[in-house]
């Protein structure tokens, strides 16, 4: 077990009542697995995705990486050493290239990363389907679909075992968001990461390994 | 790619973002700079005026005081005069550096010729009988040389045993010694004559005379009071010389002398006087000059004299002269205090508002770095590298072109001011011979190292504070927050 939800709480204040999104939540994810989490919009997918990946705290409840608590790891350092993150809007710094991009994390983790990190890049860039040639442009003259693969490449630069997913394809065609699956699956059952993804579209839930959905704050584990 | 490269390479890939903060912290680092630059100038000016002034201070009546009072109280004022022992009690101060106190006395004399000044049309003698204007001193090295007011390039000053048995020795100028062909060493005789003008002869008949032959021990060249001047103070000015060429240094125990025995002869054809005569028992009249150990010490010095003063005396400070002549150089300084306090409150908030600006489409940047784990102080390091590394390069620059700037609005600015105020010239027993050119003269702005340091700790603090200010409120923000 590398990753687990331990009755995880999360609300928003609206005056006097607390409106909850997440209820006493419990999950469990494993190494070399592809999660899907499901849910309508609006039901919390972001949120709980957001505990799992400490851009945000619960209210109560923990969330163990290892069986050790990532509050007392520090949310920094979780952040920058145990996990790679994507977002629905890729979040990459239009200032820099694509193969910059992809060196920020490497600057900032501690994780061991080999000495020629320029070459490690692009060899990353070049797994995900981003040459060379494209590699050195600026993200913003990439299309959306590139500019994902670039968001993938950066959140395997730093060598970690949790990969999260918000909505990777949101924003991509179909035939794009299938290969951006398969890479996900490729990362999961080759190279024995653990994925989650959240998403709202059934067909990415079907090729995962495990779904769990979220309704009115009640996540539902699916065998 | 770290913090500092990500911060070198956004400056270089945001140009119009950097060209907009650039452009803002130049044109108010011109002001800012123009108005340090100004207010270093007077600085420097109040330092070298006041160094050339000195830092003496005499005793005097203190006329405003007397001005306060009815007419009644008037008749019934009696001035006690300053005896020398209040005069060296003072003098032995621990502020004073050293102290002399002065006499005038005036001689005839047969055969020296009064000095006329170079100009042939000036006839400014006082008539022959009191000629020439004798100095007594009671401070050997005499105060007026080691105060730069006059110079010795002949012979010596007084030794003290000169001074305390009233030897008839004197200094006198080059002008006088060229005129009449004296050096050092030779005897000149002059004539203390005792007249009386209660007569007809509108000249006055002369009681009785004696010769007092004063030998010359060293001579004097006056410092004068100005070089060149421009307009209508010449005349004034040579007078004010010809008065010192014409003054003679000697002890003032020598005057003493003279001045005992003219009473004496007055009083024994004068019966009205020799009642006065015997009556003031203190009849000799001293002025103290005190040369203290910095101008910071005027102000306790004053202090601590004028309880010891009799009634209706004052101390006055040469210093206080400054305020005198300084006038378009003080308003120049006081304007530019204002200038730079404003300057510095509007560059905090415009800077602010623009480091601001410069923040917010960086925020969701910020927020990024935070996600991948970046600690909370190298994002803040890099937009402080982003930012100070602009303001470094713009303060630069507007330090020496906002120089410039200075030099040129206050030659325009103190020329406007003078023509209104007009030159003001201050003469008094301190003969400080400056005038508001001389002031003018001495201000030069300039890029001192001082200044420069003022500058861009002024600067770049402020800078620095509208960037971390806001830095730090985003980053305290969770990183789902920034980036939402
Ligand atoms: N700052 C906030 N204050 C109050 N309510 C909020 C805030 N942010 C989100 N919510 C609410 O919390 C709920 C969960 O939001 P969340 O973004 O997790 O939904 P989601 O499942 O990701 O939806 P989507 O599929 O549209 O992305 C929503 O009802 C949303 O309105
Ligand atoms: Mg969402």
């Amino acid at each position: 077990m590398l990753l687990q939800a331990k009755d995880v709480n999360y609300y928003y204040q609206d005056g006097e009542s607390r409106r909850y999104i997440l209820k006493d939540t419990n999950a469990q994810f494993d190494k070399g697995k592809f999660y899907a989490i499901l849910g309508q919009s609006g039901s919390g997918k972001t949120t709980f995705l957001s505990l799992l990946s400490a851009l945000d705290s619960p209210k109560s409840g923990s969330i163990l990486f290892d069986n050790v608590d990532i509050k007392q790891l520090g949310y920094e350092k979780y952040r920058r050493n145990k996990i790679g993150i994507i977002f629905q809007s890729y979040n990459l710094i239009p200032t820099l290239t694509a193969v910059e991009n992809v060196l920020v994390p490497m600057s900032i983790t501690e994780n061991e990363i080999p000495a020629d990190r320029l070459t490690v890049a692009y060899n990353l860039l070049d797994y995900i389907g981003i040459v060379k040639s494209k590699a050195d442009r600026y993200v913003n003259k990439l299309s959306g679909g590139e500019q994902q693969r670039v968001a993938i490449a950066r959140a395997l630069a730093t060598n970690v075992e949790l990969i999260l997913a918000d909505e990777p394809t949101g924003n991509l065609d179909e035939e794009m968001e299938q290969e951006i699956v398969d890479i996900f699956k490729k990362l999961a059952h080759e190279h024995n990461k653990c994925v989650i993804v959240v998403t709202h579209s059934n067909e990415i839930a079907e090729q995962a390994d495990q779904i769990l959905t979220l309704k009115k704050g009640l996540l539902t584990v699916h065998e | 790619m770290n913090f500092v490269k990500r911060g070198f390479l956004s400056i270089l890939r945001r140009k119009t973002k950097v060209l907009i903060l650039f452009a803002v912290i130049f044109i108010l680092g011109n002001v800012i700079s123009g108005a340090i630059s100004i207010q270093q100038a007077t600085g420097n000016v109040e330092e070298s005026i006041k160094e050339r002034i000195g830092a003496s201070a005499t005793l005097e009546i203190d006329h405003e005081a007397l001005e306060e009072l009815s007419e009644e109280e008037w008749m019934e004022i009696e001035f006690e005069n300053l005896g020398t022992d209040l005069i060296e009690k003072i003098g032995n101060l621990s502020y004073v550096k050293y102290y002399d106190y002065t006499s005038m006395f005036w001689f005839a004399s047969e055969n020296l010729s009064y000095y006329q000044g170079e100009n042939e049309e000036h006839d400014i003698s006082f008539g022959s009988d009191y000629e020439f204007q004798f100095k007594g001193i009671n401070y050997p090295a005499v105060s007026d040389i080691e105060e730069g007011k006059a110079k010795l390039v002949d012979g010596r000053v007084f030794n003290q045993e000169e001074i305390d048995n009233g030897a008839t020795v004197g200094l006198i100028s080059t002008k006088l010694a060229e005129l009449n062909n004296v050096s050092v060493g030779d005897t000149i005789v002059f004539e203390n004559k005792v007249m009386d003008y209660d007569t007809d002869d509108i000249d006055g008949t002369l009681i009785d005379a004696r010769e007092v032959p004063i030998e010359v021990i060293g001579i004097f060249e006056t410092q004068t009071l100005k070089e060149e001047s421009e307009d209508g103070f010449d005349s004034f000015i040579d007078f004010m010389d010809i008065d010192f060429q014409n003054t003679i240094y000697t002890s003032n125990q020598v005057i003493s002398n003279e001045s005992r025995w003219r009473n004496q002869v007055y009083a024994s054809v004068d019966e009205e006087y020799a009642e006065y005569y015997e009556e003031e028992e203190q009849n000799e009249y001293f002025r103290p000059i005190y040369v203290l150990n910095g101008p910071d010490d005027s102000e306790a010095f004053a202090e601590e004299v004028k309880p010891l003063l009799p009634p209706f005396y004052t101390v006055i400070n040469a210093m206080d002269q400054y305020d005198n002549i300084a006038g378009p150089v003080e308003s120049m300084s006081n304007l530019s205090g204002y200038v730079l306090t404003a300057a510095v409150i509007a560059t905090v908030l415009i800077i602010g508002l623009v480091v601001l600006l410069f923040l917010r489409d960086r925020k969701h940047e910020l927020g990024i770095y935070l996600s991948l784990g970046e600690k909370r102080a190298r994002v803040v390091g890099q937009i402080v590298i982003e930012v100070m590394t602009v303001a470094l390069i713009a303060i630069t620059l507007s330090l020496f072109t906002g120089n410039l700037l200075a030099s040129s609005v206050s030659d325009t600015l103190i020329e406007a001011n003078q023509d209104q105020d007009q030159d003001f010239y201050y003469y008094s027993e301190f003969q400080t011979n400056l005038t508001t050119s001389d002031v003018i003269e001495s201000y030069e702005v300039e890029l001192s190292m001082q200044y420069v340091i003022i500058f861009y700790l002024v600067g770049l603090a402020t800078v620095l504070v509208s960037t971390v200010i806001p830095l730090v409120y985003i980053v305290r923000l969770n990183p789902k927050k920034i980036l939402m």
